[in-house]
């Protein structure tokens, strides 16, 4: 059994659309995903592809419409708030916005541990500075606000919280597009660093292929509420057998000469998941995309290599 | 021949509560016709501010001095607000990192898009909205009439930064400013806007400035490179030399802090630059980079470090020297790690 599972889970909103009647937005439309104990998982995928809606659901913030999630077999519904606290922390993209900013770096990082009661005032200080050393931040900052600090050492503070009740999985959302590249190779550093200390469960999402490739053990790629593309890392990357997951990997940007610009091989815009198309959700901006494609909507198959694609690629991109 | 855009020592100083802030230092620029130069740093480098100063858009309270500001010869310090008018928007355009704060969200596109038409130019209606529709489909925006009639916010990001890109090529300007111009969006949609970019460069030969942090961007688009630390230009050249073989440390850490699939070992540790970007508050007495510096050594800590002139268009404020290529230390990096 997985320490996370996801069985079928969807997620749908009602959208008002001024004196029309609602639409449904379907921002997750059934996505089956394990995570094992340990594992970093990375979920990738553009704006709109209902990767937050995701992390939403795996942080029990937001019940699914369907389908279920599991953390160590138990339905994580079942949990309660602070129960489910101790389990599951999340680091969110904009440490400018996550952090209380008239309270202290030793008051923002002690709170999971007052709200749960553990301790006095004097083990906890004691934590706090504990888990500072652990992430990089100098004690002096403890009786700093968040107005004084940089982005990096920010996201440092609420990694800090995230870590202090030891949790045992962390749900990254974009941890890094808000920071300079410098600090974000600090940030992934750490994280990589902290997964091995702390023996975390890490689920890294995020638009930025390269970013997450260097942490994860796994990557999963999703399009439009769905997996289009799953697979250890070094395989997804070597021989993307996704046209979307290629088209992904064509368009990093690498700080190297003669690469040029990239060449997409993308039509179209990405659709509205309002009005979901027909078939593979892909196949209106698919260059290979066939009668099947409009059609019938592709399975996620595959063991360890998985691809919803009725033409999947074989053949390494890169020679 | 003049050169379209011409910056020697441009300075910037804004007076605060505690002294006096100094976010650009003696900057030296040279754009060409048809030319790409990229302003490369982290933020609060100054790179943002250079641009916006080059538009006369520098903080009311701020104090500009420069040796010389020049746009096609003729010289941009002060200038009055109508003289500026006639300039900005017109000859020098500027693409904006986020098109939905650049735009008016109660106006129609088309609204406003023929407002900055007919500002510059003796225009009916009729003709700007047939010279919009024109570019629009020229940057590949799809049913161009239809998103006349539109508000930003019922357009993409994407969309969005097509129409910006419209928007300043409406006037037919000679120079662009492109402040972070694809930050805000996501990968395959930057790669397209990138394209978009060297294209209609390409065509109407305007010379292009892009203000960015991701080397990425300017290894893909740039014809020169200039890299800002702490409001001065510490490294310049083409790009093939400064990112062939960087010089500087600081260029070398930003490029060493990239993780590159198939080249970077995963789970292996990322190169960064320890420490954090000074407040420019003081004048400098040293190096700008020495509290980060992994190569510094006394001379450094003596007085400031001037630009000197390497081979090729190579420039570089630094005192090792210039031309032999070395090898950044990275164990020494590592050791003083925090993270």
């Amino acid at each position: 059994m997985s320490l996370l599972e996801i069985t079928g889970a969807t997620r749908h909103y009602q959208v008002s659309a001024g004196l029309r009647r609602g639409r449904v937005l379907q921002a997750v439309r059934g996505i089956d995903l394990a995570v094992e104990e340990g594992e970093i998982l990375a979920i990738v995928g553009e704006s709109g592809c209902g990767k937050s809606t995701l992390a939403r659901l795996l942080l029990g913030i937001e019940e699914p419409s369907s389908g279920s999630i599991t953390v160590g077999g138990r339905p994580i519904g079942a949990y309660g708030r602070v129960e489910r606290a101790r389990l599951i922390q999340p680091i969110f993209q904009d440490p400018y916005s996550s952090l209380n900013p008239r309270m202290t770096v030793a008051g923002a990082i002690a709170a999971p541990l007052e709200v749960r009661g553990v301790g006095n005032g004097r083990s906890r200080l004691a934590a706090v500075h504990e888990i500072m050393d652990a992430v990089g931040l100098a004690r002096y900052l403890a009786g700093a606000y968040p107005s004084q600090l940089s982005g990096g050492q920010r996201q440092r503070v609420a990694i800090a919280r995230a870590l202090i009740g030891e949790p045992k999985i962390l749900i990254c959302d974009e941890p890094t597009s808000a920071l300079d590249v410098s600090v974000q190779s600090q940030i992934l550093n750490l994280l990589a660093r902290l997964h091995r200390s702390f023996r975390l469960t890490i689920v890294l999402i995020s638009h930025n292929l390269a970013v997450v490739g260097h942490l994860a053990d796994r990557v999963a790629v999703m399009y439009l509420g769905k997996v289009v593309e799953a697979g250890p890392t070094e395989a997804v990357f070597a021989e993307p057998r996704h046209p979307y997951t290629r088209e992904l990997m064509q368009a990093i940007l690498p700080p190297e000469l003669g690469r040029g610009l990239p060449e997409l091989r993308l039509k179209g815009e990405f659709p509205s998941p309002l009005a979901p198309p027909t078939g593979c959700a892909f196949h209106p901006r698919c260059i290979r995309a066939g009668d099947a494609c409009r059609e019938a909507v592709p399975e996620l198959a595959g063991s360890e290599r998985l691809v919803a694609c009725h033409y999947p690629l074989r053949e390494p991109v890169h020679a | 021949m003049t050169p379209l855009l011409e910056i020697r020592s441009l300075s910037l100083e804004i007076p605060v509560n505690d002294g006096l802030l100094r976010p650009i230092r003696s900057v030296d620029l040279t754009v060409e016709r048809g030319e790409t130069v990229a302003i490369v740093g982290e933020s609060g480098c100054g790179k943002s501010l250079t641009s916006l100063a080059v538009m006369g858009l520098q903080p009311q309270n701020a104090r500009l001095s420069a040796e010389r500001l020049a746009f096609q010869g003729e010289s941009l310090l002060g200038l009055d607000r109508r003289r500026w008018q006639a300039i900005r928007g017109k000859r020098i355009a500027m693409i904006f990192q986020d098109p939905m704060t650049a735009f008016d969200p109660c106006y129609r596109m088309g609204d406003q898009m023929a407002e900055i038409l007919r500002q510059h130019r003796p225009v009916s209606r009729a003709e700007a909205r047939e010279r919009i529709v024109a570019l629009l489909r020229r940057v590949g925006v799809p049913a161009p009439e239809d998103r006349l009639d539109q508000f930003p916010h019922q357009l993409s990001g994407g969309l969005r930064q097509r129409m910006m890109i419209a928007t300043a090529l409406l006037c037919e300007p000679e120079l662009i400013i492109a402040d972070e111009p694809t930050t805000a969006l996501d990968v395959t949609i930057q790669a397209q806007i990138l394209r978009l970019l060297a294209d209609v460069q390409q065509e109407t030969g305007v010379g292009l400035i892009l203000v960015t942090h991701d080397i990425g961007v300017v290894a893909g688009l740039a014809d020169r490179v200039v890299v800002m630390y702490g409001g001065e230009v510490v490294e310049s050249g083409t790009t093939d030399e400064v990112l062939g073989s960087p010089r500087h440390p600081y260029t070398a850490g930003l490029m060493r802090s990239i993780p590159v699939p198939g080249r970077t070992r995963r789970g292996q540790p990322l190169g960064h630059i320890p420490g954090l970007v000074p407040r420019p508050i003081a004048p400098l007495t040293a190096c700008g980079f020495l509290d980060r510096c992994e190569f510094r050594h006394e001379a450094c800590a003596a007085a400031p470090v001037p630009l000197r002139s390497g081979a090729g268009e190579r420039q570089l404020r630094c005192l090792l020297p210039i031309e032999t290529p070395r090898q950044p230390a990275e164990p020494l990096v590592a050791a003083t790690a925090i993270a």
